[in-house]
């Protein structure tokens, strides 16, 4: 039985996830990198003295989902516990040990109260740079890719590593960032340190321990309650994407439900390929679990009980579970996809709680680099997204991302950062799958080129040649368009110069639609049309609405 | 400026306050009436007549009436403004429905967002471009307004909101759409974003510049309406209108900028907070308001409430940040969260005790009320643990039914955790203190501070009865409950002073800045600022004005405030400047980032007229004769359990008296409890200064 009473349990568990909160809070205001900032691509995280999660910052990335604790137990490994000392800080960004790819720096700094380990505070963020070939799906081997750090300790008792501070700014584009976020993430981990030591003394406890087996009870118990009011069975399904050039991406998805438990296998999956979009174990995992998360259990905070009723297991050597040293710069445009995956074994089960396709499953990024007018150097990511997939209960959301959550940026402060001008920005007209819901619609940018000396342009994108599907009779979403303005087609997961005064055009995918779209009320299909996201054209032949 | 007697009108969503103030003859009267919806100048005019007849004054002696009203905030929630056209730059007419594109719920797939202001069909684009330098990449064509002219004339708009992209950089594109739509549809309100809002990001400044448009027709009729209303009645005195950022202005700039008053009842509050602050002496203060269904804390510094330049409105989800209409729009920083007196306590499908955020209201109201509530509510818990009685509810208005409460948290809370009902409605009364602490630590540790260096001033109907667990939580040793709790943000209103806030963005690094542009920006505020103070009454030579800046390390996309140091600046007191944004970075986070250049975006004028100088002295004196002490009641506190406690009648606590916890202190609107050990003070203004920690100096 629970050491503690339901009340107390409640405080104690709200208290701690305030606890990442506010040190989730104190990284993302100090922090340099647009990527933490416009995509959420950071976490904070509570961990026991085992190494368990106990708690997660609210607002965390489904990618960092379960990693952490993964991550701190091979930096264990390699820096045993009776070696980490007060104001220690060890670091690492080895995929395979951390989140999947070398620009998210993992952090983890030993909590001591009243001279005894406790726990661990833990964070991860996506740096402004990490040298290698800047975020391109293109490169061979990992080597390629930048600068790889295997666990280390970043701090030895609060002084700085000197030797590494020196090498990681010897290999960065933007030093002075890449190293202000680092200390950034310690600031975060220092705020959560000295918040946790002040619980244990309100709470009037020694460590942890007894906290944590009943925490980790409680979101197990809620996890395998939401398994087992879904029906047993084994559901299967496959996902194709665009992949690399002649190299499609195939993930053959089962989803086996047995009582409590639930296992996803990948068996069946693409191998691996010597292009960025390996998604490590980890990373599978985690975007894996996500989903499922949401569809079954949305509203129990996460630690490690949650995860413990879901298996995940893909193929050694396959493109979900790639062997070092595949290269993983851009392993978002496999991990994206698994949402969908899981999503149409569970649309088998349980229609009603899950949603079609995203058009933004993988996320189309563009990387504009170079040179300004002034001469100085400029490195800028374009957020934006395509529509969501609809739902049992209504249409999909446009221009917004799933699984990722990444928001957009003021084009005003995109064009007051790099040197280009942003003619067009608006929603994609028939780009939502047509259905009883409509999915949301993508959206169309065109950029021109300003500054005096070409720009090299990075391109992450997917789902040209396969889109958005809808579910229970919903149709498809548009396809992904990208090309120059004069006709051109850069490739979509590779780096393209472009000239001063060219224009590229960027058409985002809209998200699948569900149930039949003859069902849809005609005054939703009218309102649509009168507002310019749906055609007369489409109207009549998908909806029969004149 | 000398007001002799001034009335604060405070129209909220159920009751309308009154607090007039005679400084002459030292005295203030106050009064409630409920609120007219249809037609709120209804019940102020009756109130304001009855509370002259109470006062003895005649409706022309008085000098002034200073108006706050929930009414721009409930236009925008329930989605009752005006028909609005948006005129845009050609591209981007979505800017203002596709947002931010971010899911406020991260693992909810099923949330909405809030239906844009203006539907897409109402969003006309115009050809024209400006750069972010400011230069000019496209002309504007008039011959192209004219054409947008005339399907807003056709579509029967009541209301045009113009944003055009980069225009708080250079607004003639907009400043001449502006001129030809005044000259195609005459009469029509107009608002410019360069005007309302002029800050970079354009979705928020478009946001908040259709906001404008949409509340503002109705807006104007009402003020318009009222001020005729209060002239007929023979008031002589200026109307004066509460800002959401704790000033006063004219009722012509509240018409035009409506959108500024769209907090202007909770900025109040913090401002009466400020005003009992100082007269406590105490200088850094949390102001703590708990009502029916939301807590709202503000920190209050130097006795002024900490301010910022953005809020939301109209949420899909009330306490959910990102699920409303940004505002970029100066106003009281203050942080609301769903725990009140109503604030509904339920189990979860984990077993674990849930209070909040969903609340009971005042309709049906909490199970004790007897009108229908099913669900057991913190007030109910209150009720069970001996801090309200069930004999003097709002003065003894309403019976409070104890059984009933007792059934409901036994069937809803305590059966379901296998608890007892009083261990139910202990752990309802902490988890609704403990939701609230973790919100106002949160908030205190954003800005880098301790809150115990604080002390709480605890207001509203259920602020004094939580407001001494609140503070043991937070480690606040120090508690103030005024006089009047009930009518609290109305009295913010005439310790308020006629203020401006104006906004300029101009982004550039530091180093590179060319100064003469600042001077330039900065000596426009300042002369529009001065106009409109001159213009509320204010004497020129007592205004004073703050300048500040929005900077940040090149690279982040976060800025913070930067106080700037006084006089004109150039180019050799840019230490100086660098030195103001490291220190106040530091305060905030702790730390520098030494060599990485400082960029600022936009640069801020605040302008303001002396605070009236109110004294709210309650004349010191009891206004019940006889003996404080009412009863004796078992009340429950964490060290003693439940325990016989003294009950002690308010309104016959004399200036002077001292006494020590455990206490209840009884008035109509509100009960202050106070635990074992702590010792209250009644000040000269018959304010209760409670002391947590009395064996501490």
């Amino acid at each position: 039985m629970s050491d503690f009473d339901p009340v107390t349990l409640e405080i104690l568990w709200s208290r701690l996830i305030a606890i990442t909160d506010e040190s989730a809070a104190a990284l993302v205001r100090t922090s340099f990198s647009t990527i933490v900032r416009e995509s959420n691509d950071y976490a904070t995280v509570l961990m026991n003295a085992d190494g368990d999660a106990l708690a997660e910052n609210t607002a965390g990335i489904p990618s960092f989902v379960g990693i952490l604790p993964r991550t701190l137990k091979h930096m264990l490994a390699r820096i045993p516990a009776g070696e980490w000392r007060p104001g220690d800080c060890v670091i690492t960004n080895d995929p395979w040990m951390a989140t999947g790819h070398l620009p998210d720096i993992t952090m983890a700094a030993p909590i001591f109260h009243r001279g005894r380990l406790v726990g661990f505070s833990g964070s991860i963020a996506h740096s402004p740079d990490i040298g290698g070939s800047l975020w391109s799906a293109d490169c061979r081997e990992l080597y390629e890719e930048g600068l790889r750090i295997l666990p280390v300790k970043f701090l030895r008792a609060g002084e700085p590593n000197r030797d590494l501070f020196d090498m990681i700014a010897s290999n960065v584009r933007l030093p002075e960032q890449v190293l202000g976020d680092l200390w950034a993430q310690v600031t975060a981990q220092q705020v959560l340190a000295r918040r946790l030591t002040e619980f244990l003394d309100d709470a009037g406890m020694p460590d942890l321990r007894a906290l944590s087996r009943t925490l980790h009870e409680r979101a197990e118990h809620a996890m395998r309650k939401a398994i087992e009011a879904v029906p047993d069975g084994d559901y299967r399904s496959t996902i194709l994407a665009d992949g690399f050039d002649a190299d499609e991406t195939r993930i053959e998805c089962r989803v086996a439900v047995h009582g409590s438990e639930l296992l996803v296998d990948y068996a069946g999956t693409s191998r691996q390929i010597d292009r960025g979009l390996n998604s490590v174990m980890n990373y599978t995992y985690a975007y894996t679990v996500y989903p499922i998360k949401c569809a079954l259990d949305p509203l129990t905070p996460r630690n490690e009980g949650s995860y413990r009723p879901v298996a995940v297991t893909a193929p050694e050597g396959s493109i979900l579970n790639p062997r070092f040293p595949a290269p993983c710069n851009a392993r978002q445009l496999t991990g994206h996809l698994l949402a969908g995956a899981v999503y149409a074994c569970l649309a088998q089960a349980i229609p009603d709680r899950v949603i079609a396709e995203c058009g933004s499953a993988p996320s189309l990024r563009a990387l504009f680099s170079g040179v300004d007018a002034r001469g100085q150097r400029f490195t800028q990511i374009l957020f934006a997204s395509g529509g969501m997939g609809a739902t049992a209960e209504g249409d999909g959301l446009s221009t917004t991302a799933f699984p990722t959550n990444s928001g957009a940026g003021s084009i005003e402060a995109f064009e007051s950062l790099a040197p280009v001008v942003v003619w067009k920005k608006e929603y994609r007209m028939d780009s939502g799958g047509a259905g009883r819901h409509r999915g949301g619609l993508g959206q169309e940018i065109v950029i021109e080129v300003r500054s005096p000396e070409p720009v090299r342009l990075s391109l992450l994108a997917d789902r040209q040649k396969y889109p958005a599907r809808g579910l229970r009779g919903g149709g498809d979403g548009a396809p992904v368009e990208i090309a120059l303005a004069d006709g051109r087609q850069p490739h979509q997961k590779s780096r393209t110069m472009l000239a001063p005064g060219d224009r590229l055009i960027l058409k985002f995918a809209g998200g699948g639609g569900f149930g039949d779209p003859r069902q849809r009320d005609p005054a939703a299909v009218r309102e649509d049309v009168e507002n310019g996201l749906v055609s007369r054209e489409a109207a009549r032949r998908d909806h029969g609405v004149e | 400026m000398r007001h002799r007697i001034r009335v604060g009108v405070d129209v909220g969503g159920t009751f309308t306050d009154f607090v007039l103030v005679d400084e002459e003859r030292d005295l203030i009267y106050t009064g409630k009436r409920l609120t007219t919806p249809d037609d709120p100048g209804d019940a102020i005019l009756a109130g304001l007549e009855r509370l002259v007849r109470d006062a003895g004054v005649s409706v022309q002696a008085l000098d002034g009436v200073v108006h706050g009203t929930t009414l721009v905030a409930n236009t925008l929630i329930e989605g009752t403004g005006a028909k609005v056209g948006l005129v845009t730059t050609r591209g981007f007419r979505d800017a203002l429905e596709m947002g931010r594109e971010i899911r406020y719920d991260l693992y909810d797939l099923f949330a909405t967002r809030p239906a844009p202001l203006v539907p897409r069909r109402r969003r006309h684009e115009v050809a024209e471009r400006v750069a972010a330098d400011g230069t000019v990449l496209e002309a504007l064509d008039p011959s192209d307004v004219r054409r947008v002219a005339r399907d807003l004339r056709a579509d029967g708009v009541e209301a045009v909101a113009v944003c055009l992209v980069h225009a708080y950089r250079n607004p003639a594109h907009e400043q001449l759409v502006a001129r030809v739509l005044a000259e195609e549809l005459p009469g029509l309100p107009v608002s410019v974003s360069s005007d309302v809002a002029p800050e970079i990001r354009e979705y928020e400044r478009t946001s908040t510049t259709c906001a404008n448009a949409y509340v503002r027709p109705r807006m104007q009729r009402y003020l318009e309406r009222l001020e005729a209303r209060l002239a007929k009645l023979g008031v002589r005195g200026p109307l004066h209108i509460m800002l959401s950022g704790g000033g006063i202005t004219t009722v012509r700039a509240a018409r035009e900028h409506p959108i500024r008053l769209v907090e202007s009842g909770p900025a109040a509050g913090a401002m009466a907070a400020a005003y009992y602050g100082s007269l406590a002496r105490t200088p850094s203060m949390i102001s703590f308001d708990m009502g029916g269904t939301t807590a709202k804390m503000c920190l209050i510094e130097h006795g002024w409430p900490a301010r910022v330049h953005e809020l939301e409105a109209g949420r899909v989800r009330r306490f959910r940040k990102g699920s409303g209409h940004p505002l970029k729009v100066p106003v009281v920083e203050m942080i609301e969260i769903g725990a009140g007196g109503g604030s509904i306590a339920r189990v979860d499908a984990m077993g674990l005790l849930k209070v909040g955020p969903q609340s009971a209201g005042a309709e049906p109201g909490p199970v004790c009320y007897g009108r229908g509530g099913r669900f057991p509510t913190v007030t109910d818990a209150d009720l069970l643990l001996g801090y309200l009685s069930p004999d003097y509810f709002l003065g003894g208005e309403m019976r409070l039914d104890r059984a009933a409460v007792e059934r409901a948290i036994e069937e809803h809370v305590a059966r379901p955790l296998g608890l007892p009902v009083h261990d139910a409605a202990v752990g309802i009364h902490n988890v609704v203190n403990e939701n609230m602490a973790a919100a106002t630590r949160m908030h205190v540790a954003e800005k880098g501070r301790d809150p115990r260096r604080y002390t709480l001033v605890a207001f509203g109907g259920a602020g004094p009865v939580h407001a001494w667990g609140l503070a043991r939580l937070l480690k606040i040793p120090r508690i103030v409950c005024p006089f009047g709790a009930g009518v609290t943000s109305a009295l913010g209103m005439l310790v308020a002073a006629p203020a401006i806030d104006l906004t300029r963005s101009y982004v550039a690094r530091l180093a590179s800045l060319d100064w003469a542009r600042v001077e330039t920006l900065f000596a426009g505020m300042e002369t529009e600022a001065r106009a409109l103070l001159t213009e509320t009454g204010a004497d020129p030579a007592e205004i004073s004005v703050r300048r500040a800046a929005d900077m940040r390390y090149a690279g982040q996309g976060f800025e913070v405030t930067v106080p700037l140091p006084d006089g004109a600046l150039g180019p050799a007191r840019l230490g100086e400047v660098e030195a103001a944004f490291h220190a106040t970075y530091r305060e905030r986070f702790g730390r520098e980032i030494g060599d990485v250049a400082v960029e600022a975006l936009s640069w801020r004028l605040s302008a303001s007229a002396p605070v009236p100088n109110v004294s709210v002295k309650f004349g010191g004196q009891p206004t019940d004769a006889g003996e404080p002490r009412k009863s004796t009641r078992a009340v429950w506190f964490p060290d003693t359990g439940v325990a016989p406690c003294p009950v002690l009648n308010r309104y016959a606590l004399p200036a002077g008296l001292e006494f020590i916890g455990p206490v209840v202190v009884e008035e109509r609107e509100s009960t202050t409890v106070i635990g074992p050990g702590s010792r209250v003070t009644v000040d000269a203004h018959l304010n209760l200064l409670i002391d947590l920690e009395p064996g501490r100096p």
